[in-house]
């Protein structure tokens, strides 16, 4: 019974200082990377801005966050920058990190969300306390955000895609005589982006320009793999098993997302019989080092790939939340003075960052990100 | 018996202070933590679900058995139900969520008990299979909430969110269920010995029975307010809720061999668990520091029960299943 | 000598009407799925199949010992990671690989250990360490590694045996075969299922049974290692997740292959062929022409049913003599 006794205490107790160490360990990883603190705020009047991006940890919104962070430094406030982890790119997990920062009354929240819709109630909530909300890179529904901060427009991307497609697939003889099938791999089939350049691909498909590629079966040929990396992989090697120049296999890939992209590359490149380079086309979406290897392998199917400048879509971003914070531009602004880049229009609440970069073997070493 | 229940207090109230603790170092760091309405609003609200269905898989650990499938069937029912109320309106919606929580508890329990497979084999299967049919009927797409879940998960009571005392209700039922019914005792008695238990004249495959569909229920209750919560929900929301109610359970000091446990302790383990989660995001510790601390937190908790039970298992009966626990 | 030829029968039967499923699914294929059987599909299939297997071959032997890991997936993501890290630095396959078992060895006996020692239900246990593996990560590094030398992506892009098979399936080709004879006929295999029978009796029978289950740990370890260096060098990118939620992939591939979860029986054989019909899958419904989003109904639905099914052998010889279905397994 003593013995039991004793026990009890020492577990007590080692839960105890196990717990309070936690702690400790807890508040001091905290203060480095948080040095100008969300609680502070109030006592330095530092603007304090939250940036949530679908997930982290990919070369994608690693490259925004760089350019938020330039932003924020140029303009002297704080941000703060969570998401969820890659493979758990859940609405979920964004409302939860969104909470907490609606509770420490940040001044502005900036979110790619994962669900268009089902943030919508946690943004206005947020809106509610008082605290701006921008969305960039994907949408939420209108009457739950201040301002998007959007890349590009989802036309332009549709038809830059496209157009990245024809071009090599006419080199390589298709064209109107001879259909070519196509196939897209997109996200986790709620992202609002890719739901708009998938519209998009659909409207110019029915152009005259476009319509000898088709997309024989939206069941099949439409992949949604998700956000996980090995899953991607092993869908993009189903897709690729299934090109070649025959009339049931498909001509063209093109990868909606920036893992997509890189893993059709190196599926294609791991496939044991490569399909014919000279019959089918890989494109998409991807950042330039993510392509870097399979575009200037000149055997490899894949020569170009599309994106934005990601730095400056961060950059912009933060710009935009600042100045909404402070009062320099309203909702009802029709431009915004945003520092390294200029002046950009602001229409219909949706400010957008510009064109579409394309880069091939020519230029993409110039890009780092 | 008195001993066993003394015992029982003191380890509760080991768990209860380190809830104080944790609680009140979070409140000392940051000031926003500490607000009634974080508290209530976000704390308490958004864990509600997962302390829910932790209820009914307290029952089914102590007797020996586990629930893999909980977060999808809680998907399925709001996936189908929220179909069903685009066509048929609120009403089916309704018996539709409930009926899907049943036999897909139902499912488990049959297969548990006519089949003889090991829960942990039967639900994980069937975790794949609830998974599938919500991504295959839904297409992949959202399902969006309706009025009566819109209302479930959305609306207040005194100031307090009305899914709160839902769960203080059910708490309550659980508790006394637990404690002060045969149907209790009878469900440690499955945990320590099953066979024992049989031989003493127990139905136990009805009991075993009638857990899984009442955990299936509590599922379907459950999923209305998530989706009232979060106005819309995807095939692959269930994905690590499994894992998060068993962390609760297990961080309460029911062990998963069965046998042992009160609903007193999954409380206070949510209470930590809420804490920790809540707390944590508006310390703008990130993510992935807040899984290492949670997971630290699971496996102090494991260790200071392994030490404290060593002792007294000793005594007990000497179970022949229970392994791993034993002592050579 | 009746006993033994039980045993046989039983034996036949799991394994074999698997295998007469898997054959079904095959033929069904063959006629429906046009052009499913394209040397580049098949051998696709078979790549993604080798690291399932190699790792559900390491899963099998801890479920054996009636413990369970649900934390491979983590762990997989870690050594994933940390080989990318080696391979930025232009390291070549050869030292990757026993890098990447090293690594994998290392993680899971820390589970091995904290299983045994503290005496915490394994399923519990290693609950706990996923978060730690899952947590650590992002702590370290902030994104991905990208652009990694071509000496990383080495096994994926160039390694093909007649310049057709990945190497990655003569990997795996290799330790299945090693697997079946050591379970088969190994002492240490002897060890395991006897654990898994009756840890008690083990132990008297003068098993060390806690040496035992940390050295189990260890080999799936290995293989887990294994298998997450043919994951991470699939591309030349490697991101903090890769190889998240195998740990239920596996599990299904040895429950489908006929191993009990409460432990003491299981052939590697049943696994082998449990992993090929998940495998198959996905691949095999996008070549039918269904929507990927019914891949996991259809999953979930096998092993159900076979499970079931396989079940229902035993049912009528479990009467006789009942084993008390113990614990949660």
């Amino acid at each position: 019974m003593k013995k039991n006794l004793l026990k009890k205490i020492i577990a007590t107790a080692m839960v105890g200082i196990i717990t309070l160490a936690m702690f400790a360990g807890c508040s001091k990883t905290q203060t480095p990377d948080n040095t100008q603190g969300g609680g502070k705020k109030t006592a330095d009047g530092k603007i304090t801005i939250a940036m949530l991006p679908k997930f982290k940890g990919e070369n994608y919104f690693d490259a925004v966050k760089i350019g938020a962070q330039e932003a924020a430094d140029e303009l002297g406030i704080t941000l703060l920058y969570d998401g969820p982890p890659q493979d758990q790119a859940t609405n979920q997990k964004q409302v939860d990190i969104l909470e907490g920062w609606i509770a420490q009354k940040v001044d502005a929240i900036l979110v790619s969300p994962n669900d268009p819709n089902a943030i919508a109630p946690t943004l206005k909530k947020a809106q509610e306390a008082g605290i701006k909300v921008v969305t960039f890179d994907a949408d939420a529904q209108k009457d739950a955000r201040d301002l998007f901060v959007n890349q590009i427009t989802a036309d332009a991307t549709g038809k830059g895609l496209l157009e990245a497609a024809a071009r090599e697939l006419k080199a390589k003889g298709y064209g109107p005589n001879k259909k070519a099938n196509i196939a897209l791999v997109s996200s986790s089939g709620t992202d609002a982006n890719q739901a708009a350049w998938e519209a998009a691909i659909d409207k110019y498909l029915a152009t005259e320009e476009y319509n000898f590629m088709v997309i024989k079966n939206k069941e099949t040929d439409v992949y949604y793999p998700g956000t996980d990396e090995t899953k991607v992989n092993a869908e993009c090697a189903t897709l690729i098993s299934r090109m070649g120049p025959g009339e049931d296999q498909i001509q063209a890939a093109i990868g909606l997302s920036s893992m997509a992209t890189p893993a059709l590359g190196a599926q294609y490149q791991s496939a044991s019989k490569k399909p014919d380079a000279n019959a089918i086309t890989l494109t998409g979406l991807a950042t330039p080092n993510a392509l870097k290897t399979y575009i200037k392998d000149d055997e490899h199917p894949m020569n170009a790939g599309m994106l934005w400048n990601c730095m400056d879509l961060g950059y912009l971003a933060v710009q935009v939340a600042y100045q909404l914070t402070k009062g320099d531009i309203t909702t009802e602004s029709t431009s915004v003075n945003a520092g390294r880049l200029g002046t950009k229009e602001i229409v219909d609440r949706e400010c957008v960052l510009g064109d579409a970069l394309i880069f091939d073997k020519t230029n993409v070493d110039n890009f780092n990100y | 018996m008195a001993k066993k229940k003394g015992f029982k207090l003191t380890f509760n109230a080991i768990l209860f202070l380190i809830w104080l603790f944790i609680f009140a170092g979070i409140a000392t760091i940051s000031s926003a933590f500490l607000s009634p309405n974080y508290l209530i609003n976000v704390m308490l609200r958004n864990i509600i679900e997962i302390g829910m269905v932790a209820l009914p898989m307290t029952l089914i650990i102590i007797m020996g058995g586990i629930d893999l499938s909980v977060g999808n069937i809680m998907v399925l029912a709001s996936t189908l139900g929220g179909l069903a109320s685009i066509s048929l309106g609120s009403g089916p919606a309704i018996l539709i969520t409930l009926v899907t929580g049943l036999v897909c508890g139902l499912i488990n329990g049959l297969v548990i008990v006519k089949a003889k497979i090991s829960p942990m084999v039967t639900t994980l299967a069937t975790m794949y299979l609830y998974l599938g049919i919500s991504r295959g009927i839904s297409k992949g797409s959202s399902i969006y909430s309706y009025d009566f879940a819109t209302f479930l998960g959305n609306t207040s009571l005194f100031g307090i969110p009305l899914q709160i005392w839902i769960y203080i209700l059910l708490a309550v039922i659980f508790t006394v269920l637990l404690s002060k019914t045969t149907l209790g005792r009878k469900l440690y008695s499955i945990g320590l010995n099953e066979n024992a238990t049989r031989y003493a004249g127990i139905d136990v495959d009805k009991i075993k029975l009638f857990m899984y569909v009442l955990c299936g229920l509590i599922c379907a209750l459950a999923s209305f307010i998530w989706l009232g919560r979060f106005t819309s929900i995807k095939f692959d929301a269930g994905t690590n809720f499994n894992m998060k109610v068993i962390t609760i359970v297990v961080l309460g000091g029911t062990s998963i061999n069965g046998g042992i446990g009160s609903m007193a302790g999954t409380i206070i383990g949510t209470l930590i668990i809420a804490t920790l989660n809540s707390g944590l995001t508006v310390m703008n510790i990130p993510i992935d520091v807040q899984t290492i601390v949670q997971g630290s937190v699971l496996i102090v908790s494991l260790i200071a029960y392994a030490v404290v039970n060593s002792r007294a298992k000793k005594k007990k009966l000497i179970k022949i299943q229970a392994a791993p626990k034993q002592a050579a | 000598m009746v006993q033994e030829k039980r045993r046989t029968a039983s034996f036949l039967t799991t394994e074999f009407y698997l295998t007469i499923f898997l054959l079904a699914v095959l033929i069904f294929l063959g006629i429906f799925a046009k052009g499913f059987y394209t040397i580049n599909n098949i051998m696709s299939i078979l790549n993604a199949y080798s690291y399932t297997l190699i790792a559900a071959i390491g899963m099998n032997m801890i479920i054996i010992t009636s413990n369970i890991d649900v934390s491979t997936g983590a762990l997989v993501s870690v050594v994933c990671f940390a080989s990318a890290a080696l391979g930025k630095l232009g390291l070549p396959f050869p030292v990757l690989l026993p890098a990447a078992m090293i690594m994998g060895m290392i993680l899971s006996t820390i589970n091995g250990l904290f299983i045994t020692k503290t005496r915490i239900p394994s399923i519990v246990a290693t609950l706990a360490t996923t978060q730690l593996f899952q947590g650590v990560l992002p702590l370290t590094t902030e994104g991905s590694i990208y652009d990694l030398p071509a000496t990383f992506t080495w096994l994926a892009f160039e390694a093909k045996i007649f310049g057709i098979v990945p190497a990655s399936v003569l990997m795996c080709l290799i330790i299945t075969v090693i697997a079946l004879f050591f379970m088969r006929y190994s002492r240490f295999s002897k060890k395991l299922y006897a654990i898994g029978n009756n840890q008690n009796s083990a132990r008297l029978s003068g098993i060390n049974v806690e040496k035992t289950i940390i050295i189990t740990y260890a080999i799936a370890g290995a293989l887990f290692g294994v298998s997450a260096i043919i994951i991470a060098t699939a591309g030349q990118r490697v991101t903090t997740t890769m190889g998240s939620g195998l740990e239920m992939t596996l599990i299904a591939s040895v429950i489908l292959g006929g191993t009990s979860t409460a432990g003491g029986s299981g052939k590697v054989l049943g696994t082998v062929i449990g992993a090929l019909i998940l495998s198959i899958v996905s691949p095999a419904i996008n070549y039918l022409g269904i929507s990927p989003n019914w891949s996991d109904a259809i999953k979930g639905a096998i092993i159900i049913i076979s499970v079931v099914v396989g079940a229902a052998q035993y049912v009528k010889k479990k009467r006789v003599i009942k084993v008390p279905a113990g614990g949660i397994s």
